[in-house]
């Protein structure tokens, strides 16, 4: 099923240096020094084994006929929606309701439910002569089912994916720039409700951009009695939360609100990552994670250490090994002739891009987000499973490019 | 206006994102690089717990039970260690740290915090004062000042606190508990923990060696620590006291005080007494083997150990014959000749003069066996369960303190399947009126049943708190309300069983005769019940005090100390007239004192200090 001649060994050259970079991150994450006394924990083994199992799914998923492949996509979404369903009954871990433990494994289904969201949603946008309403209504209609599911756990962060993923999938599915423009508007709208001269403002430009790109003035109207409306429903919406639910929501805008927790943490990876400067402390000779400031080093603030024992020389290289491989798969996109390989391609290209930039940016003090790990890098079983698994199918794609449909 | 080529679209907002981290982590790490190298090397930045005053207790007029005293504490930062061996020896030589344990919090009690860890607790201030020198070459250790609980006297009710064990922190490190947490261990101090250990505060450190803030943090958000609650126990100290002094040297048993209306517990003694201070530090071999011996002296004899109840239990079966129409207050049975023919078994009574035929007030009143055993002989077994299950003396009182036991019953089904399928069991039903047999209650029990009959037939929870003071001003009430009930029996039993107690105490020729209280009336019931611990009885002796009004009841018990009326009685009548001697000054209601109010309520405004005086003034009013 494998064709040599059109496999992208490239591809799957970066993805494997990739994980490899991770493995020896964690390796060095979870070793510690004290004195002459080293010790490490046993993440970093488990993140090898898991690249075999990655990489033996690569190669199943490759000898997996197309043709059952296809079939299987929209069994596996409806499964996976049904799993969001049931994991909001699991005891909560840590205030959240987003885990399955299986016999000491555990595993996530927001995260399947990314790659199996952006098979369906290409899916249905690749449809032939689908009018471009219809194909934003369908795709934010698909986008909402394990959004909605997935707010409820609560896991903001993930949330965010599945929006840009449906943004990248707009784009290669060619769907004119206003219309994009038209579904962040609502976004936009609510943020400047707080204050009614902004609000004011940002909708007289918003009518501006809609009469420049010659819309009807039906849907002028539309969208802009949709616009007020996302606009002045939010503050009784806000209003109708919980406290504990409004800090949440602040807290995830803007970690630094609450500095005894997730603030703390940034602060940590700041002092790690600045403390590498420009050559780093070496391998192995990281400080800050002795300190054991940051629980999660293994997983979310992996780059920290990264930024510590390898400084901007070993950020920026680990930065260009990312640029090289989204720049690989960005031109995957236009490779692909069959509309819906390309749209599904921009999706797992966007979602895998945004990750990336969220988690080095949280890790910096960039982007005030927190809870996404870095894709490849991070440990954690079911992550590097379902990301490698994306890049699987897009290997996939492109080895059978040639047939046209 | 089409979107044109994705692949250029994706690779301009990579272009840019990217662009943006690069800008980012070049301020980071080579513009600012230096300054953070300074900060990391130095570890100025660190969030440290506050750890919450715990509650201290008083009794019901507010004097101390269990307070805080400073203690001296040793932490070792693990990140700072530079020269392992060396550590190792300091704290092998001085604080008996092995290096197994050292190790341990080393290598792995250190991922579990970002705290310092607590490797010594409660160390002397000579050792402090003598060893702070040498911390100077071990930056990774730090002496600070902590609180450590100081009990004012030997009980078995406070419990103590320690060091928080692996099986706990890992049941209860997300309710904040870390490594270095004290928990309640048992007691009181266990069963209200929540109440008690407050909310430990946050702090945060970001100062460089100059002590010049580091202005990393835009907010400066330390989280001040809420301290425990207070607790107001129902227990009077000098009423305490005085029972612990009249229980009799070198004897096992218990003694409960406990208030009639209310339910609350005034005095609660089990004895060997031991000294819950001793856990505040380390406990030594000699001590531990002091605690192991076969006195037992850790267990509290008044709830976690059940006895047979022996004749303090006869006011049951009697009730149980007059309520069912078996008996009525003239009704007497077979003539006792020092015990009872029943088939081919002569059933025999302590007395083995014989007692003649008794009505239940003399069969109460000299304890005569024979009337039970004949009385129960007319009544099934499933009856006799069900009403004895109804007393609540075989069932958890549900008493404000963690292991309570159950007491037992057994059902003709138990005995089938203890003995078999055939066997008869009239005999053990019969042992079983006169409180012998497989029943079993606790000295608590007993105590709540005289207290119901005391009570004219309802039944209180036992509890010991009163109410909490601080920050928090509950009763006992608000927190959790104490269950009451009725004893399974009409009024007119309920007096007829009343008397027979009287007659035992204020009668002539009564088990309990010498037990009188001038000014006011005990009614008793003794007890001296055969058991399997050894050939002597267990002396019981229970009582309430009426003084216009029903007052207390006092339960005694003695393991394996003879007759309940030579025995137990003097100690229950010791006790009964302390309490009628003192009855005001016991009684008299203490207003709360202005140290234990809420802070807040007296701080914030004039009209809530003015609703606290007037709340202060219709508690002396109530005087």
């Amino acid at each position: 099923m494998i064709n040599r001649k059109k496999f992208d060994f490239y591809l799957l050259a970066m993805l494997i240096i990739l994980m490899l970079a991770g493995c020896l991150a964690i390796y060095s994450a979870s070793t510690s020094k004290i004195g002459d006394n080293v010790s490490t924990q046993n993440h970093w083994w488990k993140q090898c084994i898991f690249v075999f199992v990655c990489l033996f799914a690569i190669y199943v998923l490759l000898r997996t006929p197309m043709p059952v492949f296809e079939l299987a996509v929209i069994p596996l979404y409806v499964l996976n929606m049904i799993a969001l369903i049931l994991v909001l009954f699991t005891p909560a871990i840590g205030g959240s309701h987003r885990w399955f433990s299986i016999g000491g494994f555990n595993y996530q289904p927001s995260e399947s439910a990314k790659l199996l969201t952006i098979l369906v949603v290409s899916r249905v946008l690749a449809k032939d002569n689908l009018g471009e309403l219809r194909q934003l209504l369908y795709g934010f209609a698909l986008v909402s089912v394990p959004v909605f599911l997935i707010i409820i756990e609560p896991d903001f962060g993930t949330t965010l994916v599945f929006w840009t993923s449906l943004m990248a999938m707009f784009v290669a599915a060619g769907l004119p720039l206003f219309f994009l423009l038209l579904m962040v508007s609502p976004v936009v709208s609510i943020v400047f409700s707080i204050h009614w001269m902004l609000l004011l403002l940002w909708m007289f430009i918003l009518v501006l951009l809609l009469i420049r790109s010659r819309l009807s003035w039906v849907a002028i109207t539309i969208s802009g009695i949709a616009n007020l409306f996302a606009a002045l429903i939010m503050p009784v919406f806000w209003n109708g939360l919980k406290d504990y639910q409004q800090s949440r929501i602040l807290t995830f805008i803007d970690p630094m609100r609450d500095p005894l927790g997730a603030g703390y943490q940034i602060i940590q990876s700041k002092i790690a990552v600045g403390s590498g400067a420009v050559s780093g402390k070496g391998w192995l000779e990281g400080t800050q994670k002795n300190m054991n400031f940051l629980p999660e080093h293994h997983t979310d603030f992996i780059f920290s250490v990264v930024g510590e024992e390898f400084g901007f020389i070993g950020s920026i290289l680990l930065l260009g090994l990312f640029a090289a491989f989204f720049w690989r798969l960005s031109t995957a996109v236009s490779e692909l002739k069959v509309a819906e390989r390309r749209i599904a391609t921009a999706g797992i290209c966007g979602y895998l891009m945004f990750q990336s930039f969220i988690n080095i940016g949280m890790n910096i003090g960039l982007v005030p987000a927190t809870g996404i790990p870095l894709p490849f890098i991070s440990y954690g079983g079911s992550n590097l499973l379902i990301n490698s698994m994306a890049i699987g199918v897009v290997l996939k794609f492109l080895n059978e490019r040639g047939f046209m449909k | 206006m089409n979107s044109g080529n994705p692949t250029i679209i994706i690779r301009i907002v990579l272009g840019v994102l990217y662009l943006a981290l690069t800008v980012a982590l070049f301020r980071l790490q080579v513009v600012e690089g230096e300054r953070y190298k300074v900060i990391a090397e130095r570890n100025f930045v660190r969030i440290r717990r506050v750890i919450a005053t715990r509650g201290e207790i008083y009794d019901h007029r507010f004097r101390p039970i269990v307070s805080n005293i400073p203690s001296h504490n040793l932490y070792l930062e693990t990140g700072k260690i530079k020269n392992f061996p060396a550590l190792s020896r300091f704290l092998e030589q001085h604080f008996g740290i092995s290096e197994d344990i050292l190790q341990q919090n080393v290598l792995q009690n250190r991922f579990r915090t970002y705290e310092e860890i607590l490797i010594a607790d409660n160390l002397e201030y000579e050792q402090v004062l003598g060893l702070s020198e040498s911390l100077n070459y071990f930056p990774e250790l730090t002496f600070r000042i902590g609180t450590t609980r100081k009990y004012m006297y030997s009980n078995h009710f406070t419990g103590y606190v320690g060091r928080i064990n692996e099986t706990e922190y890992e049941k209860y490190k997300l309710e904040d508990y870390s490594i270095n947490s004290s928990l309640g261990k048992t007691g009181l101090e266990h069963f209200y923990e929540v109440l008690l250990r407050g909310k430990d505060g946050r702090e945060i450190v970001q100062v460089d060696a100059m002590g010049r803030s580091l202005d990393l943090f835009r907010r400066d958000e330390s989280i001040a620590p809420q301290n425990g609650l207070g607790l107001v126990l129902t227990i009077d100290n000098d009423l305490q006291e005085f029972t612990e002094n009249a229980f009799p040297n070198g004897m096992r048993g218990a003694v409960v005080v406990m208030d009639v209306q209310s339910g609350g517990i005034l005095a609660y003694v089990s004895h060997p007494l031991y000294d819950p201070n001793i856990f505040m530090s380390k406990i030594s071999p000699e001590q531990w083997q002091e605690l192991n011996t076969d006195a037992k002296p850790m267990m509290d004899r008044v709830i976690h150990a059940a006895y047979p109840p022996g004749s303090v239990f006869k006011p049951i079966t009697g009730a149980l014959g007059l309520e069912s129409g078996v008996a009525n207050r003239f009704t007497t049975f077979s003539a006792c000749t020092g015990g009872l023919q029943v088939g081919n078994r002569f059933f025999k009574c302590w007395n083995h003069a014989g007692h003649g035929k008794t009505n239940i007030i003399d069969a109460l009143k000299v304890s005569c066996d024979v009337y039970f055993y004949d009385l129960v002989q007319k009544i099934t077994l499933e009856k006799f369960r069900e009403h004895t299950l109804a007393w609540n003396v075989c069932t958890k009182t549900g008493i404000d303190l963690p292991n309570e036991r159950n007491g037992f019953f057994p059902s003709s089904t138990w005995y089938h399947k203890q003995y078999g399928k055939n066997i008869s069991i009239f005999g053990h039903k019969i042992n079983l009126s006169i409180g012998q047999g497989e029943i079993l209650t606790t000295p608590l029990q007993i105590c709540a049943m005289y207290a119901a009959i005391a009570n004219n037939g309802l039944w209180n929870q036992p509890h010991l708190l009163k109410r909490t003071v601080g920050r928090g001003m509950l009763t006992k009430q608000q927190l959790s309300a104490t269950t009451s009930h009725r004893l399974p029996i009409s009024l007119e039993t309920l007096r007829i069983i009343q008397d027979g107690l009287y007659a035992v105490s204020n009668a002539p020729g009564g088990t309990g005769a010498h037990v009188k209280v001038s000014g006011a009336t005990v009614f008793g019931k003794t007890g001296s019940a055969e058991n399997s611990m050894g050939k002597v009885t267990h002396a019981w002796f229970a009582a309430y005090l009426v003084k216009e009004k029903p007052e207390i009841a006092v339960t005694v018990f003695l393991e394996n100390a003879g007759g309940g009326g030579s025995m137990a009685g003097p100690i229950a009548g010791k006790v009964l007239n302390y309490y009628a001697g003192n009855i005001e000054a016991i009684k008299k209601t203490v207003p709360i004192p202005l140290q234990l109010r809420n802070q807040e309520e007296l701080d914030s405004s004039i009209e809530s200090e003015e609703a606290e005086t007037s709340e202060t003034d219709v508690e002396q009013l109530s005087d």
